[in-house]
């Protein structure tokens, strides 16, 4: 009985966490279609590929008659082959289809570094240097948090533990992206300390190791800006945790039996608290593969979060398409892995 | 309820954090109903992306009190203006209507430029003639500049109307006759002579507001200035709408230019209505959205709660800024649509909180009792279940509030803002597009982040002052 349910419930989040998918990749072709943004860019395109085939033609066809014709039939094969001739709603439910079948295609307008055009070459381009960045960041801050969190829990009331409380609540008040431009503006231009932006020096230096601390001293910056944007509230979040359950029953029976405090910490606190706290965790790291668009765009990063932007501003629409089911595939599969962690690890967790 | 309003306030105002909060809001608002009553509404296009208005400005010139705290002492940018004559004299038919300006100077360098404008000139019969002149602190004067009033064209009739649309400016400093006539006066009163090209290159006003010291060098002459402009008319209903001088510095105002001249100040006092309209409708919508879709949903259960709390879910996971992002970007930069869109993936998460809420005072014994006298499910729903939420709706709305303000801030800042209604996220992308960082304009970068955040901080403090009256168990501690 009790197994039968939860699979009926994990089949209703898993159902639900699907449903966050296609709503998500039907709103981004919904809005490119019926917007017409997706006919007029993919008319560019053809009509850019035209202009060249009559060029490169010219050479070769003394006929203008003949060459008008020819033209006219690479258009039509064009307008064919790129599903023009077709209605939005016909055309994109394809590449819908295909991207759930994992092939990310390849960009209209888009480059890698390498100069490849195929999604998945630029995605791998991107996804180190947004692991070095908002991954790092996140990880920094995880642990910070954690470490403050728990030190604020055991003296809750203390000056410590309202002063951070504050600070936590300024930092939702304080954008993420000016602090970085107070950063560049006070140790780049004022100090000269760090470097204004970029993952490299230019000319790159040589050698693993130079290399190495080149791109940690470009990556100093943005990371602090990170670290600095969340640890507040991951503190805050621990801190919370470890309160609730700290005032539950069994922590007061531990005490009773006169164990000590830093035994009750570890072995009944912490541990109970755990499950709420890596879901964070987990969730965290999925969300920091997508970059962080604005800390990206102020230190010009060139991640992920600057690729899907870049992606809606040049109106790449296979990229935007493929970033967003990238994204929230990523984002649904960590849920619903955390689902089945938590009915398995958890013994009171029964639907 | 007024009972309850006034206890809520108390509570709210015997905290550290709610006495801030109130003070910076009243302060907010206050500034705010000014800048709605003295500003035009087409503020946005007609004036502050109109850079003809901004054109006696430096360019990104930092604020003037920064004087205060460099040994060098920069030239203020001063502007003068008259509608009037101070002066009228009549003879043999014509009049001299004489204007003068004092300008105290005591910088350490010359002005960066200078300009006259002259607006709204109406004649009859001569076209009236205006010479600029300028008298030194060593008593010596220059003919600066002479300016004479197109004559009627062919088949016009009088009076004759000129400059009315867009007003008569000359940049004095890059003005041919202007050196020609300041090379002339160095050669007869300093004895100095350079040539009116030299002059033009190295700027006239270093020979105006200087004395010459060595090599052909120029040091800054400091003390009073007489600005002069005189007018010929020759006719009593001759009339000059407005003669204007400006004193070009390297310094501006209260808060500094950016690269088109425009007074910061102007632009960040806009944004004070603007961030507040943003933040309290888009967090009141939402709030007014999600506590109804969550009232509803916890208490009518069955189909209605499924649906709503399926799409909930769905909406509330969804990446935010992403998305945001990318419908700023296809559908508009409108004020409105960045707003609905705010609101459409926002309500879902008080929603479900709401829900939850509901599900624990539907059960309690008010509720059931209201039953069975027979109140309707939407008087239940309305007149008993939604005043135990109220003050947490309130105080999430308060909570809200912020996040809409950071949301438009970010999207401005990527330069997906509405460009009709300047804001201070739109103020800090032009700095930061036009590389303020990166040579250091921290007057044009810094006010309006540190606007953005007192304004979101205003809210938060608000949030925290709440805390007690929304959960009365953390009094005790």
């Amino acid at each position: 009985m009790v197994a039968l349910g939860t699979a009926r419930v994990l089949a209703v989040r898993g159902a639900t966490l699907f449903g966050v998918l296609i709503a998500s990749l039907l709103l981004v072709i919904v809005v490119l279609g019926a917007t017409g943004v997706s006919d007029r860019m993919m008319g560019a395109i053809v009509n850019e590929q035209v202009r060249e085939l009559r060029q490169s033609l010219a050479q070769t066809i003394r006929d203008p008659d003949e060459l008008e014709r020819v033209v006219l039939a690479e258009r039509e094969q064009l307008v064919e082959f790129y599903g023009l001739d077709n209605p939005w709603y016909f055309r994109l439910p394809d590449m819908v289809w295909r991207v759930l079948n994992l092939d990310l295609g390849s960009a209209r307008t888009l480059k890698s570094f390498a100069g490849s055009t195929r999604v998945s070459d630029i995605v791998l381009e991107r996804l180190p240097n947004t692991i070095i960045l908002v991954t790092t960041a996140m990880g920094i801050s995880a642990v910070m948090g954690l470490y403050i969190g728990v030190k604020l829990a055991t003296r809750v009331g203390s000056r410590l533990d309202r002063g951070m409380s504050y600070i936590s609540a300024a930092s939702y008040a304080l954008p993420t992206w000016w602090v970085g431009i107070l950063f560049i503006l006070v140790l780049s231009f004022q100090l000269h300390i760090f470097p204004f932006g970029g993952i490299v020096s230019a000319p790159a230096p040589t050698g693993l190791l130079n290399r190495t601390l080149d791109i940690i001293w470009h990556a100093s910056l943005p990371v602090a800006t990170l670290v600095l944007a969340s640890v507040g509230s991951w503190a805050y979040v621990v801190r919370t945790m470890v309160l609730n359950t700290a005032q539950e029953d069994f922590v007061m029976v531990a005490r009773a039996k006169g164990l000590p405090e830093n035994i009750i910490m570890r072995r009944h606190i912490i541990r109970v608290a755990a499950p709420p706290i890596v879901t964070s965790l987990v969730l965290g790291l999925t969300a920091s593969f997508g970059g962080a668009i604005l800390t990206e765009t102020v230190f010009n990063w060139p991640g992920m979060g600057r690729l899907y932007f870049d992606a809606i501003m040049s109106l790449d629409e296979n990229v935007v398409v493929a970033l967003t089911f990238m994204f929230t595939v990523l984002y649904v599969g960590a849920r619903f892995i955390l689902e089945v962690l938590y009915i398995l690890l958890d013994p009171r967790v029964r639907y | 309820m007024g009972e309850r309003t006034r206890s809520t306030w108390k509570e709210l105002l015997s905290t550290g954090s709610g006495k801030a909060g109130t003070a910076f809001l009243a302060v907010l608002i206050i500034i705010s109903i000014g800048v709605v009553v003295t500003y035009p509404a087409d503020f946005g296009i007609k004036y502050w992306s109109n850079p003809v208005l901004w054109a006696d400005n430096p360019r990104v010139a930092p604020p003037s009190w920064t004087n205060l705290f460099s040994s060098f002492k920069h030239a203020e940018t001063v502007v003068f203006e008259a509608t009037e004559p101070a002066e009228k004299v009549s003879e043999f038919g014509v009049i001299r209507a004489g204007y003068s300006f004092d300008l105290n100077f005591n910088a350490d360098e010359s002005p960066t430029f200078t300009s006259l404008i002259v607006q709204d000139i109406s004649y009859r019969e001569r076209p009236p003639v205006l010479t600029l002149s300028i008298e030194r602190p060593d008593g010596k004067k220059i003919e600066m500049y002479r300016l004479i009033v197109s004559g009627p064209r062919p088949g016009e009739e009088a009076p004759f109307s000129r400059y009315s649309e867009t007003p008569f400016r000359v940049q004095l400093s890059g003005e041919m006759n202007v050196a020609a006539a300041v090379s002339d006066f160095l050669k007869k009163e300093i004895g100095v002579s350079i040539s009116s090209q030299d002059l033009l290159v190295r700027g006239v006003d270093i020979a105006v507001f200087g004395k010459p010291s060595g090599d052909e060098g120029f040091d800054v002459l400091q003390g009073s200035y007489k600005i002069k402009v005189d007018a010929l008319l020759y006719d009593e209903a001759d009339s000059i709408g407005l003669v204007k001088f400006v004193v070009g510095g390297s310094v501006y105002g209260l808060m500094g230019t950016d690269t088109l001249g425009r007074d910061l100040s102007i632009g960040l006092l806009f944004g004070f209505p603007v961030a507040l309209f943003i933040g309290l409708v888009t967090s009141s919508v939402t709030t007014v959205i999600g506590t109804f879709l969550g009232i509803v949903s916890g208490y009518m259960g069955g189909k209605t709660d499924t649906t709503i709390q399926r799409a909930s879910d769905i909406l509330a996971n969804i990446p935010l800024l992403p998305i945001l992002i990318f419908l700023a970007f296809i559908i508009g930069q409108n004020l409105f649509v960045i707003m609905l869109i705010l609101i459409a993936f926002s309500w879902p998460g008080l929603t479900i909180l709401i829900r939850s809420m509901v599900l624990q005072i539907r059960s309690g014994q008010l509720v059931e009792s209201t039953v069975a006298l027979g109140a309707s499910r939407f008087r239940i729903m309305f007149k008993h279940i939604f005043p135990q939420t109220a003050p947490f709706v309130f105080a999430q709305m308060i909570f809200f509030t912020p996040a809409a303000i950071l949301a438009e801030a970010a999207l401005s800042f990527l330069g997906l803002g509405d460009p009709s209604l300047p804001t201070w996220g739109q103020i800090l992308e032009r700095g930061f597009s036009d590389g303020g960082v990166y040579v250091g304009y921290w007057w044009w970068v810094l006010p309006p982040g540190i606007l953005i955040v007192i304004t979101a901080m205003t809210f938060v403090l608000l949030a925290l002052g709440l805390e007690p009256v929304v959960n009365p168990r953390l009094k005790r501690a």
